[in-house]
């Protein structure tokens, strides 16, 4: 707890870079929350990319984005385009076969999603994100006190942005990092507000046992106490989940990759977060408060309590 | 070892129940390996004499998501627009116009497009009974009607789509409603896209039309003609004015009695026969025109002009062939049909249908009987318009108009003009199930092919496998004896979670995958906690047992909170998402559960015994 302004320093300036990444470089929503049409075609030899956007051009599709997915010879192409039912992706179908008659184009999945459907998933999303932060909030609130609640709060909060950020800015960085924000990566950032309350939780049960052991501590030692006493629990468990998530990164596919990157630097920003934010804050408004009621009370001569460093 | 004895063997039966709840799955496992290895006859012969066997083990094995073994996720709606504009009799211009404004705010409107159809009825002070209902039925009593209509018009479609999947012959096919609107078909290990969207958007509206008379026709046909070109209206009949060939030629035509015009003149004088030309010369022309496929919308714009509506007679009505023709030089053209308006008969009549192979053409065609009803008014029909034509037209596309022979008196009926018995097929079943009430728009579509399914299956495996083995590995090494222990829950839990799955027919999808290997993570924190706990206990000089009961007992309200956070994250997820995310959720929530039993309960056992026995169980 001593080196809380510094810790307090680190994150701001770690939430600052991600809120930047987030609306500087932004992120690529998957196609669940764009709507449009998603095609991955396999071709016998690795096809010219180049030459599959002048396709695409031609066949009135402009803007589309088109990379490649997983190996040199499977190829992702989605457009924004809407039209009805399945037409998009039949002429693009039809237009691969007329240019590439001779790498045997091969479609593996199509995927086509309406707008209204997109907008839906998109706000379902939302919804949810939301959702699990208030409820994780309250919980904790309920729990343990409304303050802890509170600190948790601004963990999560913390976790999630960050994540969010260092996907933005990973995002396209080799081929092998395709990070699009899809249901997928939804579901990362839910999984890391839970995980992330698990270890918030676990130190705050800590916490509340020492209360009722050590009345007499000071909150500050109490909580640094805490934080160390669990501290080999915290590390070996968030290094487990951590190698498990990395294996995840290389070796899960495509489909799991985002998701499991984002994982990964949820569990790292999820552990540091419980151990330095979620208790800081919890400590400073406690603080706060009292000394804001010591003050008033400090005219009567009154000894102040315990001053943060 | 009186106390865990009950524990014990329930774990022991939980394991069992696991084990036969996956069971299936491992002989599904072992006989399509069996059957994949032999070919031909063989194959053919091991199929058939497992056939139960396999069918057993496919039922209830567990189920693999769409992105797993590949197939087609179809999202439909029901137009209930399109529906409330069909059920409006007496449409008017006010009503198009009316209707034409509910269209734009419906796309960004969240009301009820029944609602909305009132509001704006009532802005224009225009009585809803005028198109709707009956005539003194208040706005109210119309709205309710509506509403009622549209919700038994969605049901019904969910069941005739529901009969037609049933139909097509998908194994585990999975139909569900959401909302009030919305229909998921999903359609594991089928590929053919353009067959399916045909199964499921045709809303199967078969209708029998007369064809109007030629002589009738042919004037009406001039008469548009002469609008276009500017020229009276009078009936010179020069006879020779659609003159034609009938099947070459059909952009380019020579349509005068001159036979010299060029072609800028010919559409000049012409414009309509340009674009649509007949064979009004030939002996057996029904009254129908042809088009070349691009002139097909120009056609229809003319057709649809108020100037030219006035002067095609009310109870006259167009329909384009279903299929091009194709002229010698390999343009394809269509035919415009002259029919009557109002159907004389409408699929509704029909029994039963049947695809077949025609042995007199050797084309294919689809063979349709009828009710008693129907029977009987066809008799009628045939018997009274001998010598005319009839329109077989589906989904307002015409696929032959034959000429009526003879009365026809027992109901029997046949639509020909198909490409291939496949077509064939998907019109039988269609008919076979019924009539759409409503269309429906595919508004997502998701399709994997098997080879993307195989891929994932094999990534996710071994993922699994590695992260499992690597924390197999490390929890024996920090924790020593503990560590064995917590394997073996570990492992006992993998196996659980996927008992369950397979119990209960969840889906597993790939991040369900991830799901599973994220449980492992967990399950391991929770194990992690009782044993940081228990060397904490020891050091402060409790004895062995002792510690382990202080390790237990405190971790327990520490591992109940966290992980029911974690749920509590799922529960959210699973409600909010669609699809694949969902199977992460539910994998993830019953592996939640499952862990706290498995690392608690199991592993305590465990220790127990071992401790009991005098074995010296180390914590590291």
């Amino acid at each position: 707890m001593g080196k809380r302004k510094t810790w307090y320093l680190v994150s701001a300036a770690v939430i600052s870079l991600s809120i930047l990444a987030t609306f500087t470089k932004g992120f690529h929503y998957g196609i669940d929350f764009l709507g449009g049409t998603e095609l991955i075609v396999e071709f016998s030899a690795p096809p010219d990319i180049g030459k599959i956007r002048t396709m695409m051009d031609q066949a009135g599709y402009s803007r589309s984005e088109i990379k490649q997915y997983g190996t040199a010879s499977r190829v992702l192409i989605r457009t924004e385009h809407q039209e009805e039912g399945t037409v998009v992706g039949d002429k693009i179908k039809a237009s691969l076969n007329q240019t590439f008659p001779d790498l045997h184009p091969t479609v593996l999945s199509t995927q086509k999603i309406g707008p209204k459907v997109g907008a839906e998933l998109r706000r379902n999303a939302l919804l949810a994100v939301l959702t699990s932060l208030i409820a994780m909030g309250l919980y904790v609130a309920f729990r343990f006190e409304f303050i802890y609640g509170l600190g948790a709060l601004v963990a999560l909060f913390h976790d999630v942005i960050v994540a969010l950020g260092f996907v933005c800015l990973f995002d396209g960085m080799t081929s092998f990092m395709n990070f699009e924000v899809d249901q997928n990566m939804i579901a990362a950032f839910l999984t890391i507000v839970g995980l992330s309350m698990n270890d918030t939780v676990v130190i705050l049960d800590r916490i509340r046992e020492n209360r009722k052991i050590y009345r007499s501590m000071g909150l500050a030692e109490l909580i640094n106490k805490s934080l160390n006493e669990t501290l080999s629990r915290t590390i070996i468990t968030s290094g487990t989940v951590l190698l498990i998530t990395v294996i995840l990164f290389l070796f899960g596919g495509e489909v799991n990759r985002g998701f499991a990157f984002a994982l990964t630097i949820g569990i790292i920003t999820g552990t540091y977060s419980s151990i330095y934010i979620a208790s800081a804050i919890a400590l400073d408004y406690i603080n706060r408060k009292q000394s804001k009621k010591s003050a008033n009370v400090a005219s009567a001569g009154k000894p102040r309590y315990e001053t943060v460093q | 070892m009186k106390k865990n004895r009950g524990k014990l063997v329930f774990i022991l039966i939980t394991v069992l129940v696991s084990l036969y709840f996956l069971y299936p799955t491992y002989k599904d496992y072992q006989l399509s390996k069996e059957a994949r290895s032999l070919t031909g006859d063989d194959s053919t012969k091991f199929v058939e004499s497992h056939d139960k066997e396999i069918r057993d083990a496919k039922a209830k094995r567990i189920k693999l998501g769409l992105d797993l073994q590949g197939g087609m996720r179809v999202v439909l709606e029901v137009n209930v627009l399109k529906f409330l504009d069909e059920l409006a009799k007496n449409k008017d211009d006010q009503f198009h116009q009316i209707f034409a404004e509910v269209s734009e705010e419906a796309k960004a409107s969240e009301l009820d497009l029944v609602d909305l159809l009132k509001v704006k009825f009532e802005a224009k002070q225009v009585r809803m009974s005028r198109y709707y209902g009956l005539i003194r039925d208040t706005d109210d009593e119309v709205v309710t009607k509506l509403k009622t209509e549209s919700t038994t018009a969605i049901d019904r479609s969910v069941e005739i789509v529901r009969n037609r999947v049933d139909q097509y012959g998908v194994s585990e096919p999975s139909i569900q409603k959401q909302g009030n609107r919305r229909v998921i078909v999903e359609l594991p290990g089928v590929s053919k896209e353009a067959e399916v969207r045909q199964l499921l958007q045709g809303t199967a509206l078969l209708e029998f039309k007369l064809v109007i008379d030629p002589e009738i026709a042919s004037k009406v046909y001039q008469s548009i003609d002469r609008t276009l070109a500017g020229k009276p209206l009078e009936d010179t009949s020069k006879a020779d004015t659609a003159k034609t060939d009938t099947t070459g030629n059909m952009a380019s035509n020579d349509t005068t009695g001159d036979q010299n015009l060029t072609e800028e003149q010919a559409k000049k004088q012409h414009p309509f026969f340009y674009l649509a030309g007949t064979s009004s010369q030939q002996q057996n022309w029904s009254g129908e025109l042809f088009s070349a496929e691009e002139n097909k919308a120009k056609v229809m714009a003319i057709l649809t002009r108020p100037d030219i509506q006035r002067l095609i007679p009310s109870d006259m009505g167009f329909v384009w062939s279903a299929k091009p023709g194709i002229t010698a030089e390999g343009k394809k053209f269509f035919t415009l049909i002259p029919v009557k308006k109002t159907a004389e008969l409408t699929g509704g009549v029909i029994t039963n249908a049947k695809s077949t192979i025609d042995p007199v053409y050797n084309s294919p065609i689809v063979e349709m009987t009828m009710n008693d009803e129907g029977a009987k008014n066809w008799a009628r029909i045939t018997g009274s318009n001998i010598g005319k034509h009839v329109a077989v037209i589906m989904d307002n596309a015409c696929y032959s108009f034959p000429r009526v022979q003879e009365k026809i008196p027992g109901g029997q009926s046949r639509i020909t003009g198909m490409e291939n018995i496949e077509e064939a097929n998907l019109l039988s079943i269609v008919l076979r199930a019924g009539a759409l009430p409503a269309p429906v728009d595919i508004i997502q579509q998701t399709s994997v092919g098997p080879s993307l399914g195989e891929d994932s299956i094999r990534q996710g495996v071994l993922s699994s496998l590695l992260a499992l083995g690597l924390t197999i590995l490390f929890m024996i090494f920090y924790y020593k004896t503990g560590g064995t222990m917590a394997d073996i829950a570990l492992l006992l839990n993998t196996l659980f979670v996927l008992g369950v799955l397979a119990a209960f027919q969840g889906t597993l999808t790939l991040p369900g995958i991830a799901g599973l290997i994220l449980t492992i993570a967990i399950a391991v924190d929770a194990n992690v906690l009782i044993y940081e706990r228990i060397r904490e206990e020891s050091v402060t000089g409790k004895s062995l047992t002792a510690a382990i009961d202080a390790g237990y007992t405190r971790a327990f309200t520490v591992i109940f909170d966290s992980h029911l956070t974690a749920i509590i994250s799922g529960i959210i997820l699973y409600q909010f998402g669609s699809g694949p995310v969902q199977g992460f959720a539910l994998t993830l929530m019953i592996g939640l559960i499952s862990s706290i039993y498995s690392s608690v309960i199991i592993s305590r056992v465990i220790i127990d015994i071992l401790t009991e026995r005098g074995t010296h169980v180390s914590f590291g």
